[in-house]
């Protein structure tokens, strides 16, 4: 199994490049996208609205656990429940992460909830998660190693600053992470392209590929769209699927 | 083993999803009926070791793709078999059945949930009995003392309803008698550490009196955790000898205490509030707080944002009292605490309480004894110690005695002034909301209120170390 972390600045278009992700590998491969971003909806995204969240499995429990049966088996209760939220597309699976935790204690619930996640991974060849920039969900150890560190920046200092960080944090995190890369998106011309180079050369960051701006993929988000409309010979999708054969994914 | 049958059976294969569209057939799930149940019978003859019954359409009468009612009853025998152990026989399908390749069993009881793959049945397999007999002989590989097995499975829509309904009946006196179990029943306590990250002294004992204090673990899970993982957070305390039954003392839970708190602790009383009182961790769900001004104690939940009468909210006593500490005049608990027949059984039980926030009285009312239940106060009765005060000379509540009887020996007592009760006081004046070390600050916090710095404490260490480097965070 391959694990796949996509993060970035707020407002990059990192979700987007997640969708494109999940649809280009799961041509050959069983996929499982985890939307861990409560702020975006890759479910949305890839045309397979979710209903329900593990957050909302999580506060279910907390409301009804005093009325459970008093030996109810909770770690195969909690399986199942994830198992019921899970959206099956034809070539990959969503599961979405919801809402972050609110007051109370979730130590138990999570605790059961990391093991049934990890298990459910194990059934996937790739696993693809879309996280924000805080890496909540990787701190909360629902992952624990992470083949690809996929960083989304848009054509800004400050979105490379972000990946920067998302480094530094994964590093203080003890998130074992193979390889870390960025993507930047919504390039417009050559000269964004030195420019980025540049930087990310200076900050000791390997930039991966360059993503131009699409205006198919604008006019499908202005719509609110599912991005598998997105025709397979649109700049985006192209140049996705490039940085898909550069880090030999396929 | 598994020669003789057309899938493979192995723990690996144990959390396999099968996929909607690699799926034959689903049975039972959120669209039909299904259930599973073990049923100990005491006469033997009564059981045809092998034999599996099926009632309704076999595997390969059923549609490809479609969903049917599922119901699996076994029938067991054997000497030391005996009805207790019904619930944990029945636990054991749901980790048995998943052993066989292309077969998803989740959840348990009338929720089951089962997908057989399309590969199973490419594979050759042609009949629920290879499913049922494959299954039995798990059971009785892994439990030899089951001598006698026999299975019966239906998939008719109307004999599963008719079978459902008879053992709805059947899950249910088993809550029954679940839920009339007590301290005294059990062999072994529990521990549990699971959130000792940010209590690091915290000792969490699980009774089948006393759920934990974040509400979520109830002695029946800890014993099943601690079986499935020995190594994880929840094992086996000893009960050892019984030091005060009244009280809730036992040695197994003391000894434990100091391994389990460095140190820190080694004296914990179950059922007691102001004599070495369990420690309280941060999880949990309601905090009890001593008002020495009524000698009453007054409780309040997470849900409550208001002060309480003492002029602080939950969360401020929370941050003093948490962190793992056994805190003289503060007690976390769990709800369910509030219904268990133990509840501070050592001070006389409710007589004790004399303040709860309205929503916690209603969640809670059925546990209070009808003789106390319009006497406890609520934010509607009073919101500081002068109101509560009147509350209780108005409603006569039982501490009220006490107070009159202490007033005529004062003189005489008031040299003695370090009892327990008075002990909790001197921490009161710190306790300012706006000060409070919030709980997901570190549990390490100077527990005197004071600013800034760390205490450490090492007890009996024995610590070699090389290097230790001291640098700034960058």
């Amino acid at each position: 199994m391959t694990t796949i972390v996509i993060s970035g600045k707020g407002g990059t278009g990192k979700t987007n490049i997640a969708a494109l992700l999940v649809r280009i590998l799961s041509e050959n491969k069983l996929v499982l996208a985890i939307d861990a971003d409560p702020d975006t909806n890759l479910a949305d995204a890839l045309g397979f609205p979710v209903t329900k969240t593990v957050g909302d499995i999580r506060e279910g429990f907390l409301d009804e656990k005093d009325e459970l049966a008093p030996e109810l088996d909770k770690q195969s209760y909690f399986e199942s429940r994830v198992m019921s939220i899970i959206e099956e597309a034809d070539r990959f699976d969503i599961i979405a992460m919801g809402r972050p935790e609110g007051p109370g204690c979730y130590c138990y619930a999570n605790n059961i909830l990391r093991a049934v996640i990890e298990k459910l991974e194990g059934n996937y060849e790739m696993v693809v998660i879309d996280t924000e920039a805080g890496l909540e969900h990787l701190s909360r150890r629902t992952v624990r190693d992470i083949d690809l560190l996929l960083v989304v920046s848009d054509v800004s200092k400050r979105g490379l600053d972000t990946a920067d960080r998302i480094r530094t944090l994964a590093n203080e995190l003890n998130i074992r992470v193979k390889r870390i890369a960025v993507i930047a998106n919504r390039v417009r011309n050559e000269h964004d392209r030195e420019k980025l180079k540049n930087m990310a050369e200076k900050m000791n960051l390997e930039l991966i590929g360059f993503i131009p701006f699409d205006e198919e993929l604008a006019a499908l988000d202005l719509d609110g769209l599912p991005l598998t409309q997105l025709k397979d010979d649109s700049p985006a999708f192209e140049a996705v699927k490039e940085v898909v054969e550069r880090l030999d994914l396929n | 083993m598994a020669e003789e049958f057309p899938f493979e059976i192995s723990p690996m294969y144990e959390g396999e999803r099968v996929r909607k569209g690699d799926m034959y057939v689903e049975l039972g799930g959120s669209t039909k009926d299904g259930f599973e149940l073990v049923q100990v019978v005491d006469d033997p003859n009564e059981v045809e070791d092998g034999k599996v019954t099926l009632i309704g359409p076999d595997i390969l009468d059923m549609e490809e793709g479609g969903f049917y009612p599922y119901g699996m009853i076994y029938k067991v025998a054997g000497e030391q078999l005996e009805t207790d152990l019904e619930a944990v026989l029945e636990r054991r399908h749901h980790e048995f059945q998943p052993y066989m390749q292309g077969y998803m069993h989740l959840n348990q009881r009338y929720d089951i949930w089962i997908r057989i793959s399309k590969d199973m049945i490419k594979n050759g397999l042609k009949s629920f009995e290879q499913i049922a007999k494959a299954t039995m002989m798990l059971y009785k590989n892994e439990l030899p003392f089951i001598e006698k097995m026999e299975a019966i499975y239906i998939t008719d829509e109307e004999k599963v309803k008719e079978e459902l309904a008879k053992a709805m009946e059947i899950y249910k006196a088993r809550d029954e008698r679940a839920r009339a179990m007590h301290d005294e029943d059990a062999d072994v306590f529990y521990g549990c550490t699971l959130c000792q990250a940010f209590a690091p002294t915290s000792v969490c004992v699980v009774t089948p009196d006393r759920t934990s204090l974040c509400g979520a673990m109830t002695w029946f899970d800890c014993r099943a955790a601690a079986k499935v993982d020995p190594e994880g957070p929840n094992f086996p305390i000893e009960k050892g000898e019984c030091l005060d039954e009244l009280k809730g003392e036992y040695t197994g839970v003391n000894e434990k205490a100091v391994e389990l708190s460095g140190g820190e602790y080694d004296r914990i009383m179950l059922y007691t509030f102001l004599e070495y009182p369990h420690t309280s961790c941060g999880c949990f769900e309601v905090i009890g707080f001593y008002m020495p001004e009524v000698q009453a104690i007054g409780w309040v939940d997470r849900n409550f944002s208001a002060a309480t009468p003492n002029g602080l909210p939950f969360s401020s006593m929370a941050g003093q009292a948490g962190g793992g500490k056994q805190t003289l005049g503060f007690l976390g608990i769990g709800i369910q605490y509030f219904f268990s027949p133990k509840f501070l059984q050592g001070e006389g039980g409710w007589t004790t309480t004399a303040w709860l926030p309205k929503d916690l009285k209603d969640r809670v009312f059925e546990a209070i004894p009808e003789d106390m239940r319009d006497k406890i106060a609520t934010e509607e009765d009073a919101t500081d110690i002068t109101q509560l005060m009147e509350f209780m000379k108005k409603v006569n509540h039982p501490m009220v005695a006490k107070w009159a009887a202490e007033e005529e020996e004062e003189v005489e007592e008031a040299a003695e002034a370090a009892a327990p009760e008075a002990a909790a006081i001197p921490q009161m004046p710190m306790m300012q909301p706006g000060m409070m070390p919030q709980m997901q600050l570190p549990a390490f916090a100077p527990s005197g209120g004071a600013a800034g710095g760390i205490k450490l404490v090492l007890k009996n260490a024995n610590i070699k170390v090389e290097k230790i480097i001291l640098k700034k965070k960058e």
